[in-house]
Parts: structure tokens; sequence; C-alpha cells
């Protein structure tokens, strides 16, 4: 094409031009690009929702009748007033979050409470299980010398009690002998709200060493150790259920935002690819009527 | 110290097998909604120093 026009001025004008038709078109073919894919993000994240919203209200179905396992077991410790050893620095962490993410903030909340305390001194005794592949990401760079179990698989279906008392026994027979220790999970206020909390976890011999023990009747070492087993697995079931319902609301909560920036964003990039359309055609009629007019 | 304790049992096993039987013995109509929650998917993974003790699971990283 340049050797056919020959002059040098001439071939350098319809390069320019030839140049700018070729970017304006591409941008119109990216806009539309983009445009299609953006629709397809906000579809997929507007589905998300609809799952996480069919699984949020089975999860608060079930963390209500999940409750109560988890409320008694903490009375027991308040009645009795069990408190943790001074002496006994060895401390255990347990991270209640799960392996899926697009949740929000659930997972950083709980992993950060944890770095905190991890950071504070005296943290050498301090061991971390993490419950979902989520905390054992976030933490096992800084601080991977601390984990002394993963747990996973945890998110996919809503957890058991079976999937509780596993856990407890991995706690069980983790080998570590802690003094006293926290589960720390979120809990779950209302659809938009969940707060990082805690569950108390304790040697059987600081429960034997508690005050007011004696209002309870009939407790020898061997009911004590059953109950404080039992009362384990409850609490890391309620602590599963009252996470997994805060991790579905917040995922809810989640998929609408995302869902509503994709829509912004797709009108404003409809917006843009009208006005180039228009451009492109404008330039169009123009480049033609001037050729007319050259002609005439 | 009852026997299932001598069997090297803890509570938690214990309860958990006296769980499923009880679940196993039901009607049909309930023990099929019963069943369903008799499920565990969860993985339990040791770590020692910093890394997941198993060899298995590292070589298969």
């Amino acid at each position: 094409m340049l050797g056919r026009i020959g002059s040098g001025a001439c071939t350098q004008v319809v390069a320019v031009v030839n140049t700018q038709q070729n970017r304006n078109m591409a941008t119109l073919k990216h806009i539309s690009m983009r445009l299609k894919s953006v629709k397809n993000i906000q579809k997929i994240t507007q589905s998300m929702k609809m799952v996480s919203a069919a699984k949020y209200t089975r999860a608060e179905r079930d963390l209500k009748a999940a409750r109560p396992y988890g409320e008694g077991a903490v009375q027991f410790y308040e009645r009795a007033e069990v408190q943790a050893p001074e002496n006994d620095t060895k401390q255990l962490y347990v991270a209640i979050t799960s392996d899926r993410g697009l949740c929000g903030a659930v997972h950083t909340g709980v992993s950060k409470v944890i770095r905190f305390r991890l950071q504070e001194p005296g943290a050498e005794n301090i061991k971390v299980i993490c419950v979902g592949d989520k905390s054992r990401a976030i933490l096992q760079r800084l601080y991977s010398k601390h984990i002394i179990s993963v747990v996973n698989e945890i998110g996919r279906l809503p957890p058991t009690f079976l999937d509780a008392s596993k856990i407890a026994s991995g706690i069980l027979t983790s080998g570590y002998d802690f003094g006293s220790g926290k589960i720390i999970y979120n809990k779950f206020k209302s659809v938009v709200s969940y707060a990082q909390s805690d569950l108390p976890l304790f040697s059987q011999k600081s429960v034997e060493d508690a005050p007011k023990l004696a209002t309870y009747d009939s407790l020898d070492s061997d009911v004590i150790q059953s109950y404080m087993e039992f009362s384990l697995a409850s609490m890391v079931f309620y602590a599963l259920k009252e996470s997994a319902c805060s991790e579905q609301s917040s995922r809810m909560t989640a998929m609408d935002n995302a869902s509503k920036n994709a829509g912004e964003m797709i009108d404003k990039l409809t917006l843009t690819f009208n006005r180039t359309r228009q451009a492109v055609i404008t330039r169009e009629l123009i480049e033609i009527i001037s050729g007319a007019a050259a002609l005439n | 110290m009852s026997a299932w304790r001598q069997a090297g049992l803890n509570y938690i096993n214990y309860s958990n097998i006296a769980a499923k039987m009880l679940r196993r013995s039901l009607k049909p109509d309930l023990r099929t909604e019963a069943l369903r929650r008799d499920a565990s998917h969860v993985r339990i993974t040791p770590w020692t120093d910093g890394k997941p003790a198993h060899s298995q699971k590292a070589a298969a990283k």
C-alpha cells in the first residue's frame, strides 16, 4: 500500500488515519469484550449470592439447634469459676475458619486475633490449631512454628457433630499439654454483622482446682474427664456452626456488593461503548461526505 | 474406671459409637434423616516444625 502511493507526505497522512481508525475500531471491540466479561462476572456473583442465601437459611436454622451445646458448656465453666492457671503459660488457640474464600473478612478477622496474640511477649508457648485452609494460609507464613495441626475440608458441607468430635479428638490427642486456651470463631449476630468471639478451654487440673466446683454434685475425676471431653466437642461444634453461619451471611453480603459493583461497571461501559460507537459512525460519515466533496 | 476407657476410648468416641447405634436402630422413616447427620468429611493433618508431618502429603505437593 505504501509503495503504491509513493509520495512521502501522503503516506504519512494515510498511515496516521489508518492507525487511528484501527485504534478506534479496536477500542470498540475491546469495550464490548470487557462488557461481556463483566456481565459474565455479574451473573456468577449473582448466582453465588443465591446459593449462599440458601445455605445461610439452613445454617441459621442449624445454629439455633446448636446454641444450647455451646452455651451449656460455657455456663459450667462460669458457674464453677474455673480459672486458667497463672504459672502455666502453655496455651492453645483454635482458629475456626473454613476452606472457602470470597466471603469478606471472616477469615482474616479470626486470624488477626491470633496474630495479635502471637505478637505479644510470652507467645513462645502458644500453639495454634487451624481449622480451615484459610487460617492456615494466613498464619503459616509467619507463625508456622506455632501450628500443631491443620484441619481441612471444612465449609463445603454444613458441619456435623461428627466433624466436631473428630476435631476435638485431634485436640486431645495432639500431645500438647495445654494449661488453658481459646477457641476463636466468628459469632453470628445478624445477617449483616458478626464479630470475633472466643470460647474458653481449660485443662482438667484447672477444673478440679476451681473454687466453686462444689456447686455441682458427685463429681469425681473420671466424671470430670468425661465431661471435659464432651464439652470440648460440643464447644467446637457450636463454634463451627456459628462460624459457618457468619461465613454464609458474609458471603451473601460480599456477593451482593460484587453484583452491585459489576452493575455500575456495566452501566459505565455501556455508556462509553455507545459513545465510541457514535463517534465511529460520525467519523465514517465525515469521511464519506468529505470524500464525495473532494470528487466534485 | 469404666470399661470403654480401659479399652483406650475417650468419651467422645464412646458417645459417638452410642449415637451411631441409636441412629441405626431407629425406625426406617426416621433413620434416613438421622443417617445424614452421621457423616464427617474433615481431615486432620498434624504439623511439626512448621511443616505438615505426613511425608506422603508433602510429596504430593
